[in-house]
C-alpha cells in the first residue's frame, strides 16, 4: 500500500464513521463546502469598501479566498492555447479560535491548481500548503505591497521596483507569473509578464457580489485587462505566446446559498474591447430557480452590474468528457447591452481532475445570429 | 445408516487408547502446525502495517554534515519546486515503559495522490491539522497507555512530556506507533524548528540537494522481505511437525481399521453396502478431524502466545521490524489451520478408506495374508521413493545451474524430496537387512525367531520408524546447522570488534575527538569509521560489465596493526598481505552478500555514484558480513571521505595493555558533552549479538525438539496398540521355556536394535540435511554460505535419543509382558 493510501485511509475511515453519526447537515454543503455556514468568520457585506493595495492580499479572518487567473493567448504559429493559475486559501479556523504560533502550527490551508491547454492536449498540476496567519513567510501566502502570491515555487509576484517611491507605483499593475511542473509527458509551465491596460474593475456593489436571492455574498474584484506576453512549455516544449489574462480576486466566509450545488461562470474578452462577467448559480434564486449575475465592461473599464433578469443563458449542448455530461455550448443573452452570443467551447478536454474537481477551459463567442466571431474567454462549471 | 456410525464408533469405547492416540496425533500435528502459522500470520500483519506507514517506500534526505535538518531548510528547498515533505519522528516513554514512536507528518506534502481525493469533506482533515489535533494509533497499542479499546476515541492519555492529542484509532497502523499532525508532534516532542528527514517520492530526484544526503527507498529493505526467509523456516519446520503427526494418525487409523475387519464384514454380511462403509468411515474421519483441528489450533493459539514475544523480540533485534506482541489473526487464518489439519487427515485416512472398500466379505485378517499384501507395499514404497528421489535429483541439478543465492523455495523442495526419500526407502530396506540378518542368524534360532518376528511386525512399525527417521534427521540437521552457525559468528564477531571501545560523537564533535584521543597515552591505536551511501553504477569482471544500479553501504575502516590480522577475508587476488596493500592503497572490499548478489571476485571493477561524480573501483577481497542484509563494499576510511564525502560514524578505541579504562572513560566524558550511549564497551557489543543470536535459533530448536517428541510418541503410540497382540505371539514361547526376562530382553533388543539402525541411517542424512540448509538455504535466504561443521555430540545424542525413544517405547509393554501371570499367557493361545 502507497503511504499516502493509508493516509487517506487514516483520514477517511473515521469520516465516513463520522459522517453515519451525525445529522444529514453535516455533509458538504454547497459544492466542496462553499455553502457551509459562515460561524464566527467575518462577513461579506455590501458598504464596505475595498482598500488596495491592502486587498490584493490575503483575509485570513474571511473562510475561503482565491487568486483566479486564467488567460487566452496565441503561440508564434498563432495557435490559440490557454492557461489557468489559481491559488485558494481556506482558513481552518475561525480567528478566535487560531492555534498559537509554535512551529508547524497551521490555521490557512492553501491550494492551487495550474493548467495549460492547446487543442486536445490538457495539462494539470495540483499543490497543497499550510500556513499560519501570525507568520509571513510560510510555504504558501501573499503580500500586498509589493504584491506576492506564491506557493511553493508558482509564483505571482510584481516585478515593479519599489524602492523610492514605492508609495506612488502600483506594484500590482505589472506582475509575473512564473509555474511549473514536472509529468510524465515532459512537464509543462509558464513564465509570464502581465501589464494590466485597465483598471481594476469591482463587481456588484462597489465590490460586494450578491451570490443568492436572500443576500448572501462575496467580495469581488478583476483586473480583466491583462496583456501577456512569455513562454510557455507543454509537453517539454517551450513557445513564445502572447494574448490577454483576466484575474478575478474573491473572498466571502460563505459564497453559495448551501441550497446551491454548482455554478457556470463566464469571462469573455470582446473584440470590441468590452468585457463580460457572467454566472449563474444553479439553485437558490428566487423560487429556488437559478440566481444570475453579472457585469458589463466598457473598454475603459467602466463596469455596469448586471440583474439577475437582465442576463439570459440557455443550454445548447452537452459533450461527455470524463464520464459527466458537460455543457459545452451555451446561448448567453444581455439584451441591455445588445448582446446574442453563442458561447461554444472548441475542445471539450478541459476537466480539472484536481481534489476538488471541475471543468475549466477557453471558450468563443459568435453571433448568434450572424455566427460572426465575437470574442474569447473562459468558462468554469462546477458542481457537475 | 446411525445404527452402523453408532456400531463402528463402539470400537473406540472399547479401545479408548486408541481414540486417545488419533485425537493426540491430530491434536499435537495440528497445534504446531497452526501455532507457527498464526505467528507468521500476526507477524506479517505488522509488516504489512509497518510497510503502509510514510518511513518506508519514500527516499529520504538527511544532511551530509549530520546535523538535523530545520523547517527553514524544508521552505528553502520548496521554494527551489523540490517535492519534499518533512517528517518528524521521535520517541515517547508511555507510563508502563514502553517506547512509543512519535510520528510526525505534513497531509499537504507527503507523497502520492492528494489527501483531499478521498475526502467527501475538509471536517476530518482540519480536525487532524488543527489544535487539540488528533493521535492516530492502532488498537493494540492501547495497553502501553493503559486505555482500553471502549474508552480510546478521544481519550488524552498523559505522558511524561505532557498530554497526547484525542486518539482516533487506526488498525492499519503498525504496533507501537502514533501518527499524528507534525505541529503537533513538534509540541510533543519540543522540536522546535528541528525535522527528522525529508521525504519524497521514490525517484522524485535525481540528484541530492547541494549539502544533503539521499537514501533511496529501495536501500531500506522492507520488514516483509528481509524477514520472509526466518518465516520460511519456521513453516518448514512446522510442515514437517504436522507431517510426523500424520504419520501417527495414519498409524492409528491403520490399527483401528484391522481390528474392525471383522465388525466391518458383520456389516456387510448384515446389508451395508461397500460404498456406505466407506461413506461412514470418512464420517467418522471427518468427525474425529474436526475434533483434533480444533483441539490443535485452540493450543496452536497457545503456544504462538507463548513464543510471539520471543519471536517478536529476536525479529525487532535482528531485522528491526516492529512485530506485535499480541496476536493478530485474519480470518483465513482459522479457516487455512483447519483446511490443512482435515485435509491431511483425509490424506492420511485415505489408504485405510482404499482398503475398507476393496474388504473381501469372505477373507480372513490374518498375517500371513497382510504380510502378501505388506510386500506389495514395500514394492511400492521403494518404487516411489526411487521416484521422488530422481525427482530430487533433478530439483538439484536445476539447483546447481541458477546463480547462487537463488531458489529458497526450490532449496526447500530439495530437502523435503531428501527427507521423503529416505523416509519411503526406509521400510524396503529394514525388510531387506532383516531377511539377510535371519540367514545370518540360521544356528540361533532365538535370535531367529526374533529377527522373523520384527519383519511379521514391521508393517506395523513402519510408519513409526519412518517418522522417527525424519525427526532424529530434522533435529541432527538443524542442530549441525545452528551449532555451526553460533561458531562461525563467535568467531566472527571477535574478529571484527577489535576495539576495546566504541565511540560515537556527534558529527560536529568527531575530529575533536579524534584528535584528542590521539593524545591519550592509554590509547594504542585509533579505528575511525565513516559511512556513506552509493549506487553501483557498474560491474566490469570476468563475466563481462553489467550495469546493476543497486544502492550499496560504503563502510569506511582504518586498516591499522589492530584490524588487519583479525578481519577475515574469504577470497583474495594475491594472499592477504596483498590484499590489505591495495585496500590502505584504496581498493576496494566488497561484502559476501554483494560478491553473491553480482557474482563479483577479486580484481573485477566496480563504478559507484559519488558526490563529485562517478568512482571506480577495484575489488581486492571478498569477506564475510553476517548478520547484514545488504550488499557493502568497504574502503579505508580517509580514502572514503575523501571520495565520497563520507559521514563520520564512530571511532574504536584499542587500549594499550593494562591501560586505566575507567580514567579515559572518565576523563574523556569530563572534557566532551556526549551522550549516554556515545561510548559502547566492546564486551557489552558482542553480548547483545549473542543474545540476538540465540534468540533467533530458541525457536527453531524448540520446534526441532518438538518434532522429535511427536515421532517418538508416535512410536509409543505404534507398540502400545500391539502390545495385546504381541502377547499371543510371545506365548508359544513361553510354552516352549523361554522365561519372561528372556521374553522381555527380546522384545527390547528388537526395537532398540531397529531404532539404533534408524537413528544410524539418521546420522548421515542428517549431515546431508545440514549441507543443503548451510550451503542451499542459507545463502538463499541471508546471502552468505556458511562452513559445515560436524558436532561429534550431536551425533551420539542423536543415537541415543534414538535407543531411548525405542527402549522408552517398548518399556510400557515389556513391563506389563513381565507382570502378566503365566496363565493369561496361555489363555492368550485361544484368541
Amino acid at each position: 500500500m502507497k503511504p499516502i493510501a493509508i493516509l487517506t485511509t487514516l483520514l477517511t475511515t473515521a469520516w465516513l464513521a463520522g459522517c453515519a453519526d451525525e445529522s444529514p447537515t453535516s455533509e458538504a454543503a454547497g459544492f466542496a463546502g462553499l455553502g457551509e455556514a459562515a460561524g464566527d468568520f467575518a462577513q461579506a457585506r455590501p458598504g464596505t469598501s475595498l482598500r488596495f493595495p491592502q486587498d490584493h492580499a490575503a483575509h485570513p479572518d474571511y473562510r475561503i479566498e482565491w487568486w483566479y487567473l486564467t488567460a487566452n493567448l496565441e503561440d508564434e504559429r498563432s495557435e490559440p492555447l490557454g492557461l489557468q493559475w489559481t491559488l485558494f486559501r481556506q482558513a481552518m479556523t475561525p480567528p478566535d479560535e487560531r492555534p498559537e504560533p509554535t512551529p508547524w502550527a497551521a490555521d490557512q490551508l492553501w491550494m492551487a491548481h495550474m493548467a495549460v491547454s492547446q487543442g486536445d492536449t490538457h495539462r494539470v498540476a495540483e499543490r497543497f500548503a499550510r500556513s499560519h496567519s501570525a507568520s509571513e513567510e510560510g510555504q504558501a501566502g501573499t503580500v500586498a505591497e509589493p504584491f506576492r502570491a506564491w506557493i511553493d515555487h508558482w509564483q505571482l509576484a510584481s516585478h515593479v521596483e519599489t524602492s523610492g517611491e514605492a508609495s506612488k507605483t502600483d506594484t500590482f499593475a505589472e506582475l509575473s507569473l512564473s509555474a511549473h511542473q514536472d509529468d510524465e509527458h515532459g512537464g509543462f509551465g509558464y513564465d509570464l509578464t502581465l501589464t494590466a491596460e485597465g483598471p481594476l474593475v469591482l463587481h456588484g456593489e462597489a465590490g460586494f457580489s450578491q451570490k443568492a436571492a436572500d443576500g448572501q455574498g462575496s467580495f469581488y474584484y478583476s483586473q480583466p485587462f491583462w496583456r501577456i506576453e512569455g513562454e510557455v512549455t507543454l509537453d517539454g516544449e517551450t513557445r513564445m505566446v502572447s494574448g490577454r489574462g483576466w484575474l478575478d480576486r474573491e473572498w466571502s466566509s460563505q459564497l453559495l446559498d448551501e441550497r446551491q450545488q454548482g455554478w457556470d461562470w463566464f469571462s469573455l474578452h470582446l473584440e470590441s474591447g468590452h468585457k463580460l462577467m457572467a454566472f449563474q448559480l444553479r439553485g437558490g434564486g428566487e423560487d429556488g430557480g437559478d440566481y444570475r449575475s453579472g457585469t458589463w465592461v466598457t473598454p475603459e473599464g467602466e463596469p455596469t452590474a448586471l440583474a439577475p433578469d437582465a442576463i439570459g443563458m440557455t443550454l445548447l449542448d452537452t459533450r461527455r468528457v470524463s464520464g459527466r455530461e458537460i455543457p459545452t455550448r451555451w446561448r448567453l443573452e444581455v439584451p441591455g447591452a445588445g448582446f446574442d452570443l453563442i458561447v461554444e467551447a472548441p475542445h471539450a478536454e478541459r476537466w480539472m481532475d484536481t481534489s476538488v474537481p471541475y471543468w475549466e477551459g477557453e471558450v468563443v463567442a459568435r453571433d448568434a445570429d450572424s455566427g460572426e466571431d465575437k470574442g474569447i474567454g473562459y468558462l468554469e462549471m462546477t458542481g457537475y | 445408516m446411525l445404527t452402523a456410525l453408532v456400531t463402528l464408533l463402539s470400537h473406540y469405547k472399547r479401545h479408548p487408547g486408541q481414540l486417545a492416540m488419533l485425537l493426540l496425533g491430530l491434536w499435537v500435528a495440528g497445534a504446531l502446525w497452526s501455532g507457527v502459522q498464526a505467528i507468521n500470520a500476526s507477524a506479517r500483519d505488522s509488516y504489512a502495517r509497518a510497510e503502509a506507514l510514510f518511513s518506508t517506500g519514500l527516499d529520504r534526505l538527511e544532511r551530509r554534515d549530520g546535523e538535523p535538518l530545520t523547517r527553514e531548510d524544508y521552505l528553502r528547498l520548496r521554494r527551489a519546486g523540490l517535492p519534499v515533505s518533512p517528517l518528524l519522528e521521535g520517541t515517547l516513554e508511555a507510563s508502563d515503559g514502553t517506547e512509543l514512536r512519535v510520528i510526525g507528518v505534513d497531509p499537504f506534502t507527503l507523497p502520492g495522490d492528494s489527501a483531499f481525493a478521498a475526502a467527501s469533506s475538509q471536517g476530518e482533515l482540519t480536525d487532524f491539522l488543527t489544535p487539540p489535533w488528533q493521535t492516530r494509533i492502532a488498537p493494540d497499542t492501547l495497553p502501553a497507555l493503559g486505555v482500553n479499546a471502549r474508552e480510546a476515541p478521544g481519550a488524552e492519555p498523559r505522558l511524561a512530556t505532557g498530554r497526547l492529542p484525542p486518539l482516533v484509532l487506526s488498525p492499519m497502523l503498525p504496533p507501537g506507533t502514533l501518527v499524528m499532525d507534525i505541529a503537533a508532534a513538534a509540541v510533543l516532542l519540543d522540536s522546535g524548528e528541528r525535522l527528522s528527514r525529508l521525504v519524497t517520492a521514490p525517484k522524485a530526484l535525481e540528484h541530492p540537494p547541494e549539502g544533503l544526503v539521499l537514501t533511496r527507498a529501495t536501500t531500506l529493505v522492507s520488514p516483509g522481505q528481509l524477514t520472509e526467509s526466518f518465516h520460511l523456516n519456521l513453516t518448514a519446520m512446522a510442515l514437517l511437525a504436522l507431517v510426523v503427526g500424520l504419520f501417527i494418525v495414519q498409524a492409528a487409523l491403520g490399527l483401528a481399521l484391522e481390528q474392525r475387519l471383522g465388525m466391518l464384514r458383520t456389516l456387510r454380511a448384515l446389508g451395508v453396502s461397500g460404498r456406505g462403509l466407506v461413506g461412514l468411515l470418512a464420517l467418522e474421519l471427518v468427525l474425529l478431524g474436526v475434533i483434533g483441528a480444533l483441539a490443535g489450533i485452540a493450543s496452536g493459539v497457545w503456544l504462538a502466545r507463548v513464543l510471539l514475544p520471543d519471536v517478536a523480540a529476536t525479529l525487532g533485534s535482528l531485522y528491526g521490524a516492529d512485530v506485535a506482541v499480541m496476536l493478530n489473526l485474519p480470518w483465513h487464518y482459522w479457516l487455512g489451520g483447519l483446511g490443512v489439519t482435515l485435509g491431511g487427515l483425509l490424506l492420511a485416512g485415505s489408504g485405510v478408506l482404499w482398503r475398507a472398500a476393496r474388504l473381501s466379505v469372505l477373507g480372513l485378517g490374518q498375517a500371513q495374508a497382510w504380510r502378501a499384501g505388506f510386500l506389495r507395499q514395500l514394492r511400492g514404497m521403494a518404487l516411489t521413493g526411487g521416484a521422488v528421489a530422481a525427482g530430487g535429483l533433478g530439483l538439484w541439478v536445476w539447483l546447481t545451474h541458477q546463480p547462487t543465492g537463488e531458489g529458497l523455495l526450490a532449496g526447500f523442495g530439495l530437502i523435503a524430496a531428501l527427507l521423503l526419500t529416505s523416509a519411503l526407502l526406509l521400510p524396503p530396506l529394514l525388510a531387506l537387512a532383516l531377511a539377510g540378518l535371519g540367514r545370518l542368524m540360521r544356528r540361533r534360532p532365538l535370535a531367529q525367531w526374533a529377527l522373523a518376528d520384527l519383519k511379521l511386525q514391521l508393517p506395523r512399525l513402519a510408519l513409526a520408524m519412518m517418522a522417527l527417521l525424519i525427526a532424529l534427521s530434522a533435529n541432527l540437521g538443524v542442530s549441525s546447522m545452528v551449532g555451526g552457525f553460533r561458531l562461525t559468528f563467535l568467531e566472527w564477531l571477535d574478529q571484527r570488534l577489535v576495539a576495546d571501545y566504541y565511540l560515537r560523537p556527534a558529527p560536529e564533535q568527531f575530529d575533536a575527538v579524534q584528535a584528542w584521543l590521539a593524545e591519550r597515552p592509554e590509547v594504542a591505536e585509533l579505528l575511525p569509521t565513516r559511512h556513506a551511501e552509493a549506487t553501483l553504477l557498474e560491474v566490469e569482471g570476468t563475466g563481462g560489465a553489467r550495469t546493476p544500479h543497486l544502492p550499496v553501504g560504503l563502510y569506511g575502516i582504518t586498516p591499522g596493526e589492530s584490524l588487519i590480522p583479525s578481519w577475515p577475508l574469504l577470497a583474495t587476488q594475491a594472499g592477504r598481505d596483498a590484499a590489505w596493500q591495495s585496500f590502505a592503497a584504496g581498493e576496494a572490499f566488497v561484502n559476501e552478500q554483494l560478491a553473491i548478489d553480482q557474482g563479483l571476485a577479486p580484481s573485477d571493477r566496480l563504478t559507484l555514484s559519488a558526490p563529485g561524480g562517478q568512482e571506480t573501483l577495484v575489488v581486492a577481497a571478498v569477506y564475510p558480513d553476517y548478520g547484514n542484509t545488504r550488499g557493502e563494499v568497504l574502503l579505508a576510511t580517509p580514502k572514503l571521505a575523501e571520495r565520497f564525502a563520507a559521514t563520520p560514524s564512530s571511532i574504536g578505541i584499542v587500549l594499550t595493555v593494562g591501560a586505566d579504562e575507567v580514567g579515559l572513560r572518565d576523563a574523556l566524558r569530563q572534557r566532551f558533552e556526549l551522550g549516554s550511549d556515545a561510548l559502547v564497551d566492546q564486551r557489552e557489543v558482542k553480548r547483545v549479538s549473542v543474545e540476538i543470536f540465540e534468540r533467533t535459533f530458541t525457536i527453531t530448536r524448540a520446534l526441532s525438539v518438538l518434532t522429535l517428541a511427536v515421532a517418538a510418541l508416535a512410536l509409543l503410540a505404534s507398540l502400545l496398540a500391539q502390545a495385546r497382540e504381541r502377547r499371543r505371539q510371545l506365548a508359544p514361547l513361553w510354552a516352549l521355556g523361554v522365561p519372561r526376562a528372556r521374553l522381555v530382553a527380546i522384545q527390547l533388543a528388537q526395537l532398540g536394535g531397529m531404532a539404533l539402525a534408524v537413528g544410524a541411517l539418521a546420522v548421515p542424512l542428517g549431515s546431508v540435511l545440514a549441507l543443503g540448509l548451510v550451503a542451499v538455504i542459507n545463502v538463499a535466504a541471508f546471502g552468505w554460505r556458511l562452513p559445515l561443521h560436524v558436532f561429534p555430540g550431536d551425533i551420539a545424542l542423536t543415537l541415543a535419543t534414538a535407543g531411548a525413544v525405542a527402549l522408552l517405547a517398548a518399556a510400557l509393554p515389556a513391563a506389563r509382558l513381565w507382570r502378566t501371570p503365566p496363565r493369561a499367557l496361555l489363555a492368550e493361545e485361544a484368541p
